[in-house]
């Protein structure tokens, strides 16, 4: 390879550096934002609302609005409803998209292709809202944590993703097992996942995320309080102003003006744990997909 | 030589994928559950749906509904306001992910490659509610954007309220949040092409810029058509969860969108069959799209959905 | 192209195979509504019942959970007043709560499924799309005549005392549908109104303005001498601030349905005082003394710039707002104070003819019992239990010995709530042990508000923004005939949204108001006059009530 490396021109330097440069704006850009909540979740209130332009360190250092946060009962019971259905939701999310995925990778299957379109119609078709929630009242997933998970266990986008990686594995390798008296079930398990395993980082990234962050449903379904998702919680806190309620109150002299601090505390507090997860497989995707490592 | 029946081709087709189907039914079973029992439901947009009744018992009332959404004083702005916002945010935020993905190819240094990828995720991972929150935040007179525009030489002036801006904000806040992440498919479709292929433009001496139109953007073409094919039959599908979090009257002229309109119709006035009727016919123009796409992409190229 | 019709085929058989089990779910609501009824009939008199009744089944109650009870409990059922509810009665409550903020679409999702809790606190008259008559016609919530006649010895007697109340509760038709939250004294229909800086009035020797024009120079003054970004700063997106804007009563208007001089229905958003009060607000957005951002205002941002000093004056309720800034504010800067102004008119010394006053049933928070109700009986006996003398005290004060002791015959809070050790705020305290700082099925206790308003300014807020003749111009809780319900919410929903709208537009300048006679026909042709018809009629049925 290094016999290869040719001296590159002038442009392509400059290019280079542009590149650099180009790009580094881009992770400030992408950056900022959420220093900017970090920053404000650790300041003292009454500092922050007066101060004006670039926030770059927390003004005035406190932590009042974390012990605020967590003296809530919702946010502990919310993180525990929320990993019981991230843990639970991927691992089926998963199988099922890797059922579906592997069925219509396969070649020489009737009816690979009326299956396909059926399940294809779904992505640009739907019932609408309200006929999605009168079915799961009919299947009796309201009020459930199984509805926020059964209902969405595969995403129609997420399984044409994967149907097309696996497509892209070498036939002969499953013929090969084939060959050797491998049962489907076990090309799936035993060839195709091990080969797939930086689109299945992927996959449970998407599927995570999606599940970590979504709370319409579970605002709409749960009835029980103490089954909502931390979501629910955090919109709870912040689009309805709910710090106020919080901390209105007359008589306690700083209860007011932690308000605005919490709201930055609360997002940090719940999008913190679902960035923790993310280094763990980001060198999955790294080394790319199986399309690069195999060669016919 | 003969053909085969039906009856036997199934028969043949069985004998050798029984497994695969056995496989496949609880995908089928999700499907038909989850996605075409509530196509049933969506019938009450020809009814007048009352809970008490069921949906079998409520009465029909034909196309009523769907004349009513027709004349409605908003139903040119609405259909107007969803096909722009959608459509800008096609021609903006589609390319993005690619651009993106393009240059970060292009990085040589393993960390700094690495960190940019983490680091342009990130905005993925906040949450929608959050993310609008902090742009209401900012947008604000005396807010970070305004802070910006001031250091430049701008005026200060509330930026949410302004209908002309709102589309920018929009679509510029849904590439800041998914430009990264969408670059992940492009990325390792990009990581897919052969490195012998380069290989062989070097010693044909291409630069950079000929190995981009000639190795590069060939070799990931299959995954751009595919992804714009998506893209294009959930066109209408704009989600109504960022627009109820960053509209307000003062921008509803430009912000004001179907799903925004029959999730204030069907869940804050309770006209079930009125909303259901207007996502209808939403779905029908999505799937009109999407046929439109494919075709094209068909006869273009090689690549298309089935 | 072969498979494509296949396809298709089978999607369809599909939707066949799959309409036979809709037309199950259908049957079993019917079955469940006619147990409803059948629970009705076992009767008990009257006579011989006494607290607490005997164990039975649990009882199901959605309602919204205040604001001010889930910072501490997940669940109103684990309050200490919730418990001494159910002790005192009998009844095991189960609770559910929708997250705040999302009432309303849990609700109508709730509806649409017709598997409803028990009891469903709500605002029956205002959020139920075509009134309460439409929801018993609907199959939603009983009629309670009889009930109240079998079960509610305590309603019916309050009822009988407070026959403006009665007329209240009912409908068109005669029927009672709610347990209501009633007002206990007019004092408590007063609770929002403007409110501004004190302190900055005595250092700039200035009066607490009483007109348009006075209100002008103060704003001024605030602007030029205080520094003051935006001097008023109101919290725009809340609709019951907007419906009550003080700026508009001044010019004998408001933005929606208001009762003339001579009794008859009127929209104001059309009129030419309306034009006048837009006018105003214009040049007071273009002089830079309203918030630039209001329509984007919520209540965390006003809160905040009236407490560091970037706004003087808004609008809101003496205790969440008034009580809640001063205390906070003082931290910083002792001298702090706000203080209420009256609704502001046109000339000096008039009386305002316009102000805001809430009707005694605001018909918000108000419980019926739904057609899925198991127990009739119980249902409605554990909600009459707060219209009799023990349970007034429970829903305003709480458990006596614990919330409150009797000093003098007068109810009094202990310190347990008025400083509570813990360090919760006074509202958080109290809605622990009581729903009187709130609402509620009962009827709310003035004795509780001379309590609850600790500063001497917030004490008279009542007077001050209760000197108005806004009794004879406020819309009773009047409803469409369920006939008319739905074409009237049609041509209510898209004026509503074109007014919100353009009345921002005017006031931002980005609409000429010379284009406001276009704006009325726009609005005229939406229907409006087919509006007003309904609501006139609304009104005369209910005058003959």
């Amino acid at each position: 390879m290094k016999s290869l490396k040719v001296k590159r021109s002038r442009g392509e330097r400059i290019f280079t550096v542009f590149n650099y440069i180009f790009l580094s704006l881009i992770m400030l850009l992408c950056l900022y934002p959420v220093w900017y909540v970090v920053a404000a979740s650790f300041s003292n209130s009454n500092m922050l609302t007066q101060h004006t332009g670039l926030l770059l360190k927390p003004v005035g250092w406190s932590t009042d609005a974390y012990s605020k946060v967590f003296r809530n009962p919702m946010i502990v019971r919310g993180y525990f409803n929320t990993l019981f259905v991230l843990v639970v939701g991927v691992t089926l999310d998963i199988i099922m998209t890797a059922l579906g995925a592997y069925f219509l990778s396969r070649r020489r299957v009737l009816f690979k292709k009326p299956i396909m379109i059926l399940i294809m119609f779904t992505m640009f078709f739907s019932g609408g809202m309200i006929p999605f929630y009168l079915n799961l009242k009919d299947l009796q997933l309201r009020d459930s944590l199984w509805g926020l998970i059964l209902p969405f266990m595969i995403s129609t986008y997420n399984l044409v993703i994967l149907k097309t990686s696996f497509e892209s594995i070498p036939e002969s390798l499953i013929e090969a097992a084939q060959i050797d008296g491998a049962g489907h079930v076990t090309i799936l398990s035993q060839v195709v996942l091990p080969l797939s395993k930086a689109i299945l980082a992927v996959m449970v990234l998407y599927y995570g995320v999606a599940i970590w962050n979504s709370w319409f449903w579970a605002s709409a379904i749960i009835r029980t309080r103490e089954l909502y998702p931390l979501q629910v919680i955090l919109r709870e806190i912040l689009m309805q102003n709910d710090v106020t309620s919080m901390t209105t109150g007359v008589g306690t002299m700083d209860q007011e003006s932690v308000a605005m601090t919490i709201k930055y505390a609360t997002i940090v507090v719940a999008t913190v744990p679902i960035l923790c997860v993310y280094p763990f497989l980001q060198k999955h995707f790294a080394k790319g997909t199986i399309a690069g490592a195999v060669k016919e | 030589m003969k053909e085969l029946s039906l009856f036997d081709k199934v028969k043949k087709d069985w004998m050798r994928n029984k497994s695969l189907y056995i496989m496949v039914l609880p995908v089928l079973i999700f499907f038909i559950l989850f996605h075409y029992k509530p196509m049933y439901g969506a019938i009450i947009a020809f009814k007048d749906y009352t809970p008490a009744l069921g949906i079998a018992e409520s009465p029909w009332v034909g196309l009523e509904n769907f004349s009513r959404f027709f004349s409605s004083v908003y139903f040119g702005r609405l259909i107007r306001n969803t096909i722009l916002l959608s459509v800008y945010s096609l021609i903006f935020g589609f390319p993005a992910p690619i651009i993106l993905a393009l240059l970060l190819n292009e990085v040589r240094s393993k960390k700094f490659k690495g960190l940019t990828q983490t680091v342009t995720y990130l905005p993925h991972f906040i949450s929608m509610i959050v993310v609008t929150g902090m742009l209401v935040d900012f947008s604000m007179t005396s807010g970070l954007f305004n802070d910006i525009i001031e250091l430049f030489g701008g005026e200060r002036s509330p930026l949410l309220q302004n209908p002309d801006l709102y589309r920018t904000i929009y679509v510029a806040s849904g590439i800041w949040q998914e430009a990264g992440w969408g670059s992940i498919i492009y990325l390792s479709a990009l990581s897919g092409v052969d490195s012998q292929l380069y290989e062989a433009a070097q010693i044909d001496g291409a630069g950079k810029w000929k190995q981009l139109l000639n190795v590069t953007l060939p070799g990931i073409m299959p995954t751009i058509v595919i992804m714009f094919i998506l893209k294009m039959g959930t066109l209408m599908n704009m989600g109504y969860e960022k627009t109820i979090l960053l509209y307000n009257p003062a921008t509803y002229e430009t912000a004001d969108i179907i799903s925004s309109y029959i999730y204030r119709i069907g869940l804050l006035d309770q006209d079930w069959s009125y909303s259901t009727a207007i996502g209808l016919f939403n779905s029908v123009i999505n799937f009109a799209l999407l046929l439109i796409t494919n075709k094209l992409a068909r006869k273009c190229g090689e690549t298309s959905l089935w | 192209m072969k498979h494509r019709k296949t396809a298709l085929l089978f999607t369809m058989a599909m939707t066949f195979a799959l309409a036979g089990c809709g037309q199950k779910a259908g049957q079993e609501q019917t079955t469940a509504a006619t147990s409803a009824a059948e629970g009705e009939q076992q009767t008990q008199t009257a006579g011989e019942f006494s607290y607490p009744m005997q164990a039975g089944d649990a009882l199901t109650y959605w309602c919204e959970l205040q604001g001010t009870v889930s910072p501490n409990f997940s669940n109103l059922g684990e309050t200490p007043f919730a418990k001494a509810w159910m002790q005192e009665t009998g009844v095991t409550i189960e609770f559910m709560h929708p997250p705040t903020g999302q009432i309303k679409e849990q609700f109508s999702l709730i509806l649409a499924d017709g598997n409803l809790p028990d009891m469903m606190e709500y605002s029956w008259v205002k959020d139920y799309p075509g009134g309460p008559e439409k929801a018993i016609k609907d199959g939603v919530i009983l009629p309670l005549n009889d009930v109240f006649e079998q079960y509610c010895p305590n309603i019916t007697a309050y009822l009988k005392e407070h026959p403006e109340v009665d007329k209240m509760i009912k409908t068109d038709d005669g029927h009672y549908y709610v347990f209501p939250f009633i007002r206990g004294d007019e004092k408590l229909c007063n609770t929002i109104g403007l409110m501004l800086r004190q302190d900055w009035l005595e250092e700039l020797n200035l009066e607490v303005p009483e007109t348009i024009e006075e209100w002008h120079t103060v704003l001024t003054a605030f602007k030029n001498e205080k520094g003051v970004a935006a001097p008023y700063c109101p919290e725009w997106t809340r609709d019951d601030f907007k419906d009550n804007d003080p700026f508009a009563y001044a010019f004998n208007t408001c933005r929606g349905f208001y009762i003339d001089d001579n009794g008859q229905v009127k929209f104001g958003a059309i009129e030419e005082n309306y034009k006048n009060y837009l006018e105003l607000m214009k040049q007071w957005y273009e002089e830079g003394l309203i918030d630039p951002d209001m329509a984007t205002l919520k209540f965390d941002q006003v809160s905040a710039k009236m407490t560091n000093g970037s706004a003087g004056a808004s609008m809101g309720f003496a205790g969440s707002r008034m009580g809640a800034w001063i205390t906070a504010a003082q931290g910083n800067e002792p001298d702090y104070m706000l203080v209420a102004a009256p609704y502001p008119t046109l000339e000096k010394g008039a009386k305002p003819e316009f102000g805001q006053m809430d009707n005694q049933y605001p018909g918000t928070a108000s419980v019926a019992i739904t057609s899925s109700c198991k127990d009739v009986e119980r249902a409605a006996r554990l909600l009459d239990y707060a219209y009799g003398e023990e349970g007034h005290m429970l829903f305003n004060f709480g458990v006596e010995g614990e919330s409150y002791e009797m000093k003098e015959d007068y109810p009094t809070y202990t310190d347990w709530v008025m400083t509570n050790p813990d360090g919760w705020p006074v509202s958080q305290a109290m809605s622990a042990y009581i729903r009187g700082n709130y609402n509620g099925p009962f009827v709310q206790d003035l004795r509780y508000l001379e309590q609850y308003y600790t500063i001497d300014q917030q004490k008279e807020t009542p007077d001050v923004w209760g000197n108005s003749n806004a009794k004879s111009h406020k819309m009773p809780p009047v409803t469409p005939t369920s006939e008319e319900s739905k074409e009237y919410s049609t041509i209510m929903n898209e004026i509503n949204t074109y007014r919100d709208e353009m009345v921002l537009k005017f006031i931002f300048g980005t609409e000429s108001l010379d284009n406001f006679d276009t704006y009325v026909k726009n609005i005229e042709n939406m229907g409006l006059q087919r509006a007003l018809e309904i609501q006139s009629s609304a009104l005369e049925r209910y005058n003959a009530r």
